[in-house]
């Protein structure tokens, strides 16, 4: 393995030593107890285990390329050949770490950096996971779909993704966390985006139900540089899972919706970040989550408008569904702005089924239970709306409603 | 016996001693319009809700008999089932849900109404067809199909798409709360020819309204006034004229005395 892998592995590693695992009384954590986790139990997967992408949500069809990790290890990897032959990298993160350092060096363990415990510890002990690059002025239509799964019990996956985007290029990235076996998931991705570029990210966190799933994903747009971003989040019992967005150019745009839900005794932690660096961005995010039974969902996003960044155009939303009185939804919005000539905003929600609207679809004829799932679908589906692929919406939709009982 | 009676109807809000109808006494029958009309605040949209089955009123005397059964036993959902429509003062927003969608999920409730609940979904072509056909009856643009029900809707719009669910639903009575409000001359002959090429003698219509404007268009046969949760009078369609020229003030002052 190259030096320089050897060194970041090493700094990681240190870090994570130091931070040690955050406690209530971090800031970012005041909501989210890890206490009584038990970390040292999930042994590390170096190895791959054999198998194929069946618990996904997207199913066959069209892809552009499909790469799927199994514990330690990429398993199944393919990309059609006239978008390799345009000079489209996909693959196993592993196995062209040396082959493609130069895309990677800049990027890996610069974009999310060591300053934080999982993502410190990812930066040590990641084992496999993805690399994308997209060439500047290639434009593939065909969705990128990736999985990744804990096969073996109780053990811990650490994934790594690296997606770069070339001036003027456009992908769309589905990356799926399968239910699998219970265990511990913990990983980093890091977008770069660069001018003009497109990117799709549609992340689907379905991990088993008596998981952990930690996630650090974080993406730089450059000027003109356009993200969509969806994120559904159903699976996992607890964790936290880190959003940011970074509007390193004039112009750019960062669009990041999620739609969640959350039942029995689960939890779900999600922190994101608008950052305005440069003049005239736009960021926009919408969360919908759904709450059942006793479960807890915690949203923290701050909105960062740096100096200079005037004409900064940033929103942020996010509605809970209470669809059980035991169930506590948290939002803490945040606005950090040092330039004047911006416009920020931000709203936060969380109630029942709305029962005059409920009334109302009854009074059409639709009986009590099939009304609140309309209501709920609904809810959703405004969120969910933003994915411009019609076969991914189409089965987000799906999957997120079997979470929803009649 | 009439198709719908109303017998000494109290009502309160849902937990609470505040009586909004204090005795009411209708009956109406399949083929023929009623007017109700009242000034503000008297209890017109409450007893609309109250008819439908609305869960933040609660009946505490009296009963409602449609087509022989008693419709307090029904929830919203059963009472629409049974052939019961009400347009909305305010309808709701249905976000994340089209026109399109919701209508058919009505649609196909109804369809299965039978004994053993059996599904019957109306097939696709053919909703098209008849949601098409009723939408350029009330001059609605095609593409509005396709938008979350009510979502930023005028509030003219909103009265537009009322009538075109109750269109979709065919009901045996329709109960048009203040449909009127909210529409411009142009709309208001086009909802109320709509409203005109649903009736027949299938359906019985129960028009409620502060103005009688609408009564213009839609002719009635009877005509309620309705001051303070209960009815003062009633009269044939010239009562209409009168109330234009003396007043709900003077017209409840001398039916008390
Ligand atoms: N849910 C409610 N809560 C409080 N007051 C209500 C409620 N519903 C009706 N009312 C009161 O009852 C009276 C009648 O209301 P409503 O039926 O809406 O009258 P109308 O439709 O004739 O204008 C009004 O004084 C109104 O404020
Ligand atoms: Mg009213």
């Amino acid at each position: 393995m190259s030096t320089w892998l050897e060194t970041r592995r090493k700094a990681a590693a240190e870090s994570s030593e130091a931070l040690g695992v955050p406690s209530l009384s971090d800031e970012h954590w005041r909501f989210t107890s890890l206490r009584g986790i038990d970390f040292d139990r999930y042994a590390v997967s170096a190895e791959a285990t054999a198998g194929d992408m069946a618990g996904a949500i997207l199913g066959e069809g069209d892809h552009a390329g499909r790469l799927v990790m199994r514990d330690g290890g990429v398993v199944a990897e393919e990309l059609l050949a006239d978008v390799a032959a345009q000079g489209v990298v996909f693959g196993s993160l592993a196995r062209l770490a040396d082959e493609h350092a130069a895309l990677i060096e800049p990027i890996l363990g610069t974009i999310v950096g060591y300053d934080e415990r999982f993502a410190a510890e990812n930066g040590a002990l990641w084992t496999d996971g993805l690399l994308l690059h997209v060439p500047a002025g290639v434009k593939v239509q065909l969705p990128f779909h990736t999985a990744y799964e804990i096969a073996t019990a109780e053990s811990a996956q650490q994934w790594r993704v690296i997606v770069s985007l070339g001036e003027g290029a456009e992908a769309t990235l589905v990356e799926e966390h399968l239910p699998g076996q219970p265990g511990y998931a913990n990983g980093v991705a890091e977008l770069v985006l660069a001018e003009t570029a497109h990117l799709t990210y549609v992340v689907v966190q379905d991990r088993n139900d008596a998981s952990l799933h930690f996630a650090a994903h974080r993406a730089e747009i450059a000027k003109d540089a356009t993200l969509e971003w969806s994120a559904c989040s159903i699976g996992s019992k607890t964790g936290k899972t880190r959003m940011e967005t970074r509007l390193t150019g004039e112009g750019s745009t960062g669009r990041l919706s999620a739609v969640y839900v959350v039942d029995g005794k689960r939890h779900l932690d999600l922190d994101t970040t608008q950052e305005h660096d440069a003049p005239n961005a736009v960021s926009d995010l919408a969360f919908k989550g759904v709450l059942l039974d006793s479960a807890r969902s915690v949203w923290r996003g701050v909105i960062r408008v740096a100096e200079g960044a005037h004409g900064t155009d940033a929103y942020q939303e996010n509605r809970n569904l209470m669809l059980s009185p035991t169930a506590r939804a948290d939002s803490i919005p945040g606005l950090e702005i040092d330039t004047n000539d911006v416009r920020c905003t931000h709203g936060a929600t969380a109630g029942p089924v709305d029962p005059m609207l409920k009334f109302y679809l009854m009074s059409r004829g639709i009986p009590q239970a099939e009304a609140e799932r309309m209501i709920v679908e609904g809810f959703l589906e405004e969120a969910l709306e933003r994915i411009p692929d019609l076969r991914i919406r189409e089965a987000l939709t799906t999957a997120v409603m079997r979470r929803v009982p009649v | 016996m009439p198709d719908l009676v109303i017998r000494n109807l109290h009502a309160n809000i849902a937990d609470s001693d505040t009586e909004i109808l204090k005795g009411i006494d209708l009956e109406l029958s399949k083929g023929e319009i009623h007017a109700i009309m009242g000034p503000n605040g008297s209890g017109k949209s409450t007893l609309s809700h109250v008819l439908m089955g609305h869960p933040g009123y609660e009946v505490t005397e009296g009963e409602i008999i449609f087509e022989g059964e008693n419709l307090l036993d029904m929830a919203a959902d059963e009472r629409s089932r049974a052939g019961l429509f009400l347009s909305f003062q305010y309808p709701f927003a249905v976000p994340g849900v089209t026109v399109a969608n919701f209508i058919r999920m009505a649609v196909n409730a109804h369809r299965k109404g039978g004994p053993d609940g059996a599904d019957d979904p109306i097939r696709i072509p053919e909703f098209r067809k008849q949601l098409q056909d009723a939408m350029e009856m009330l001059e609605i643009d095609k593409s509005m199909s396709s938008r979350s029900l009510n979502d930023g809707f005028s509030g003219g719009e909103k009265k537009r798409f009322e009538i075109l669910q109750m269109a979709m639903l065919k009901p045996k009575l329709a109960i048009l709360d203040e449909t009127d409000s909210g529409l411009d001359i142009d709309a208001l002959r086009i909802v109320s020819g709509g409203i005109n090429a649903l009736m027949g003698p299938d359906m019985g219509t129960l028009i409620i309204t502060h103005y009688q404007r609408i009564l213009d268009y839609v002719e009635p046969d009877r005509i309620h006034v309705l001051v303070d949760g209960r009815i003062v009078r009633s009269g044939g369609p010239e009562l209409a004229k009168e109330l234009e020229t003396t007043g709900y003030a003077e017209l409840a002052k001398e039916t008390v005395s």
